[in-house]
């Protein structure tokens, strides 16, 4: 089912650590490779401090990242251009060039291994004390090269990395200069484009406030008759009214035949830029598609994996269709945040108490568009009646709010620019159940209707179950299982996963159970100072050896079910 | 069975710029030795100044208006504010949610620990802090002697909430009063204290009142639940009977709002509308507004529901069951 689904976020190996002094870090988010597709809810559970909202706030990029990527895919590039493509296509050369000398010096730094253990080999480990010293010494010494030149070659398939990510395999192509000026040509064509989308914008938006008025104009003499026409008027026809009242005033002096005639004069020249953009992106991939013709000819011998078709295959793999989040600029993380939102536990910190609602509200329009005070506040109220609140709210403050409207205020700012994803950061954990259970439901309803996709952080398994489609368990900044919602809770694989299950409070009782229950001792150690290996053993009732030595792999354990731990990785067989 | 706590007919107000509004109608309830009695309902239906009233700590604008309550035969509203002392921490302990405003932090845990045992039990220095080992053991804690040097902060939210119950066990109570005390933990560390608190029940000798909002905590802790709506009792029973045939449209309500891990069907179904101010005035049952049947009966906007008591030991205030 994954395959014909659209992925809107992708992240690879994000690591987010917290540096508290010069030599400890904190581990919040340690390697999380996930894909969120759209339309998606998407759960994540775990107990305080495992770095679940670390994890959201990372891929929002409210907190800068350590390493690793971000990749969004909601917008197309033509829409942002962001200006770091180019910069990375300059810099092409660079990668493959840095990747090579570190591979070689990496080589002559094994050749020196080499002779010392030669050296080395020549004093007897168990003979008398002199050489015994001397022996250890030059061991010593080995093993500071060593991981020197390890080091070097990680470095050098690092930067192969950040090639790939602009060209794929193609990185490792003698041609690269030739790749690079039709990477640039590729790039002044999304440059042409992107200039075209912006005109188009400001055309249409002229377009659709035009027919809005057109339209207004001719049907809004007949909807009040209408409601007029009611023997008995209701609270909202009431309200309907009096905005169809204010709607006539003000399209009252439009002048019809002035704005369809500009309207028709707009029509074409929106149909001739559509046609423009859609050849800008073809000559565009025109470009791609000759610079890709390179793709497996004229490899370079930079490193030893370099002629391996797996290696160049895992490098196409990390060519990036979307947007990396984490090297757009300032500004264009701006622009791109309105596609992006957050939502947060407490609602009423998260309104200044001196400010009112529907200014609360309004403040998202005046700082992101450009729309006039009228529309902002129409906008506003169409807002608040979305939610579930109603319009004198628009005046009332904060205090005046239970926790449950405050919530919805949220929400509102949330959703005002239209966005497609969504962080809920514990946005129900601090309502009342009753409550809870009305916010859910709005919640959900909006994504239904407007196809948003929701990260919803939570540490309550009932509620994730219930609300979401995947779920992803977290430990101690690790990820231990993600499967979809079903699934993981008839098929628990992760030990941690079943006990933290078997803890949740149930609403059978006592006498009623038939699962015997066995307590999660202890308590989750500190991230500054994670234990070796997997970062559950400590408290792991199936715990085996190789648990406390090597950190499992994330593998793929069932279809579409993942997980972290040794008892179903192959090497436990 | 003893009654160790006696509730009858408890009414209080708080006075808002002068004027009383009623935050408890008519509370009645009890809670034998070796029983645990949950208090459940929303945030504003007055289960923490029920407990309040009992350890007679209200703030100076609330006031017990009538009523009475009894803590092992003694009326605790007829005591002068000295008297109360006696019986504040001595017969009844108290453990709060955030057991870090709870604890002292210029203070090690042992300081605080003796403190409190030489205070209540009258004990020497030297026996006070075997005491106290002994109690940190009890409530599961390893390493006492260590435990005992340490301060707050160094311990963490499950470890502190047990040094709490510890401290209030070592008065040797005859009722314990948890105002939610897990709902700021972790549900594996809530699962551990919950436990906990089962456990000593059976050798502590005390009734426990236990506040939650958590209806899964309920069936995890309880032997009898009161339900309190606005003010107001709206139900009570063993825990079997609230859970396996609920009467009262608000419980019943709230059964269906609380995502339910086991069912793999779950359609959530909320209570409709919000939670009444205390100075808004309803007619009649307080819950009209949201009830799902008010229709089905005229007398729920008229007057106020009686309790009813529906098979022994359940008893209900719903016009639908009059």
């Amino acid at each position: 089912m994954s395959q014909d689904r659209k992925v809107l976020i992708k992240t690879r190996k994000l690591k987010k650590y917290f540096q508290i002094n010069k030599t400890t870090n904190l581990k919040a988010v340690e390697d999380i490779s996930l894909q969120i597709y759209e339309g998606e809810k998407f759960g994540v559970v775990g107990e305080s401090g495992c770095g679940k909202s670390t994890l959201g706030r990372t891929i929002l990029q409210l907190y800068p990242q350590t390493s690793g990527s971000c990749v969004y895919h909601g917008k197309s590039i033509q829409e942002l251009n962001p200006q770091y493509i180019q910069k990375e296509i300059n810099n092409l050369k660079n990668y493959q060039k840095k990747a090579s000398d570190y591979y070689q010096e990496s080589l002559k730094i094994d050749k020196e291994i080499e002779k010392l253990y030669v050296q080395r080999d020549a004093f007897d480990a168990n003979g008398n004390s002199n050489d015994a010293k001397k022996y250890d010494a030059l061991s010593l010494k080995i093993a500071k090269e060593e991981f020197k030149s390890k080091e070097l070659k990680k470095n050098a398939s690092r930067q192969l990395r950040e090639g790939s990510r602009t060209v794929g395999s193609l990185i490792l192509c003698e041609n690269i200069d030739e790749i690079a000026k039709l990477f640039t040509k590729a790039q002044e064509e999304v440059k042409k484009a992107h200039d075209c989308l912006v005109k188009l914008n400001g055309l249409r938006d002229k377009y659709d406030d035009n027919a809005a008025i057109i339209n207004q104009k001719a049907t809004v003499d007949g909807l009040i008759a209408e409601i007029e026409a009611k023997q008995e008027l209701s609270e909202v026809d009431e309200v309907h009214l009096n905005d169809l009242y204010a709607t006539k005033k003000k399209v009252a002096n439009a002048d019809v035949k002035k704005l369809q005639a500009e309207n028709d004069v707009l029509y074409p020249q929106i149909e001739e830029l559509k046609a423009k953009i859609k050849e800008h992106h073809d000559i565009e991939m025109g470009y791609r598609d000759e610079a890709f013709k390179y793709r497996g000819k004229n490899i370079l011998p930079i490193t030893e994996r370099t002629q391996d078709k797996a290696y160049q295959d895992k490098l196409d793999g990390n060519y990036e269709t979307g947007i990396n989040l984490s090297k757009l600029t300032k500004q264009e993380l701006r622009r791109i945040r309105r596609d992006m939102q957050m939502i947060f536990q407490d609602p009423a910190a998260s309104l200044d108490p001196r400010q009112s609602i529907g200014k609360a509200i309004e403040e998202t329009f005046a700082i992101n568009t450009n729309m006039p005070a009228h529309v902002r506040k129409e906008k506003t109220m169409q807002l608040l009646s979305r939610v579930g609140l109603k319009r004198e709210h628009y005046y009332s403050y904060p205090h005046a709010l239970s926790g449950g409207q405050k919530q919805r205020v949220g929400i509102a700012r949330a959703i005002a620019l239209d966005p497609s994803f969504i962080v809920l950061d514990e946005a129900v954990s601090a309502l009342d159940v009753s409550v809870q259970a009305q916010v859910l439901q709005l919640l959900n309803e909006l994504s239904e209707e407007k196809n948003l996709t929701y990260f919803f952080i939570t540490h309550d398994l009932g509620v994730v179950k219930h609300f979401c489609d995947r779920i992803m368990v977290m430990y101690l900044g690790n990820v231990c299982e993600l499967a979809e919602s079903k699934e993981l809770f008839h098929n628990r694989l992760h030990p941690y996963t079943d006990s933290l299950l078997d803890s949740v409070p149930r609403l059978t009782l006592q006498e009623d159970r038939t699962k015997e229950v066995q307590i999660l001792e202890g308590e989750v150690p500190s991230a500054m100072n994670p234990p070796k290996g997997c970062p559950f053993h400590t408290r792991c009732r199936k715990c085996m050896d190789i648990c406390k030595v090597e950190k499992p792999e994330y593998i793929e354990a069932l279809p579409n079910h993942f997980v972290a731990c040794h008892l179903y990785s192959k090497k436990g067989d | 069975m003893e009654k160790v706590l006696d509730i009858q007919n408890l009414h209080a107000t708080f006075s808002i710029q002068k004027k009383d509004y009623e935050v408890l109608h008519d509370i009645s309830f009890s809670v034998n030795r070796n029983e645990t009695v949950c208090v459940v309902g929303e945030s504003g239906c007055g289960k923490s100044v029920t407990t309040l009233c009992i350890m007679q700590l209200l703030p100076n604008n609330g006031k017990i208006k009538s009523g009475s309550i009894y803590l092992d035969g003694t009326d605790l509203t007829k005591l002068s504010k000295k008297e109360v002392r006696k019986f504040r921490g001595k017969k009844m302990g108290m453990i709060f949610q955030e057991p870090m405003t709870a604890l002292n932090p210029l203070l090690t845990i042992g300081y605080q620990m003796r403190e409190n045992i030489i205070n209540h039990r009258g004990v020497a220095k030297k026996d006070a802090d075997k005491m106290a080992i002994e109690y940190l053991e009890k409530v599961g804690i390893a390493n006492p002697d260590k435990r005992l040097k340490q301060y707050p902060f160094q311990l963490s939210g499950g470890l502190r909430q047990r040094v709490l119950i510890a401290m209030v066990l070592s008065a040797q109570p005859s009722l314990l009063i948890a105002d939610e005390p897990t709902t700021a933990l972790d549900v594996t560390i809530q699962k551990q204290v919950l436990s906990l608190l089962n456990d000593l029940k059976k050798d502590m000798n005390a009734g426990i009142l236990f506040i939650t909002h958590d209806l899964g905590v309920v069936a995890e802790i309880a032997d009898r639940v009161v339900v309190l709506y606005a003010g107001r009792k709206v139900e009570e029973g063993t825990t079997k009977q609230i859970f396996k045939n609920p009467q009262h449209p608000y419980t019943i309500g709230l059964m269906n709002a609380v995502p339910n891990v086991d069912l793999d069907e779950f359609v959530i179904q909320p209570i409709p509308g919000t939670f009444p101010n205390i100075t808004e005035h309803i007619d009649g049952c307080r819950f009209n507004p949201r009830c799902p049947r008010a229709h089905e009966c005229a007398k729920c906007f008229v007057s106020a529901p009686q309790m009813i008591e529906v098979e022994p030991g359940h008893f209900v205030s719903c016009h639908l069951h009059g």
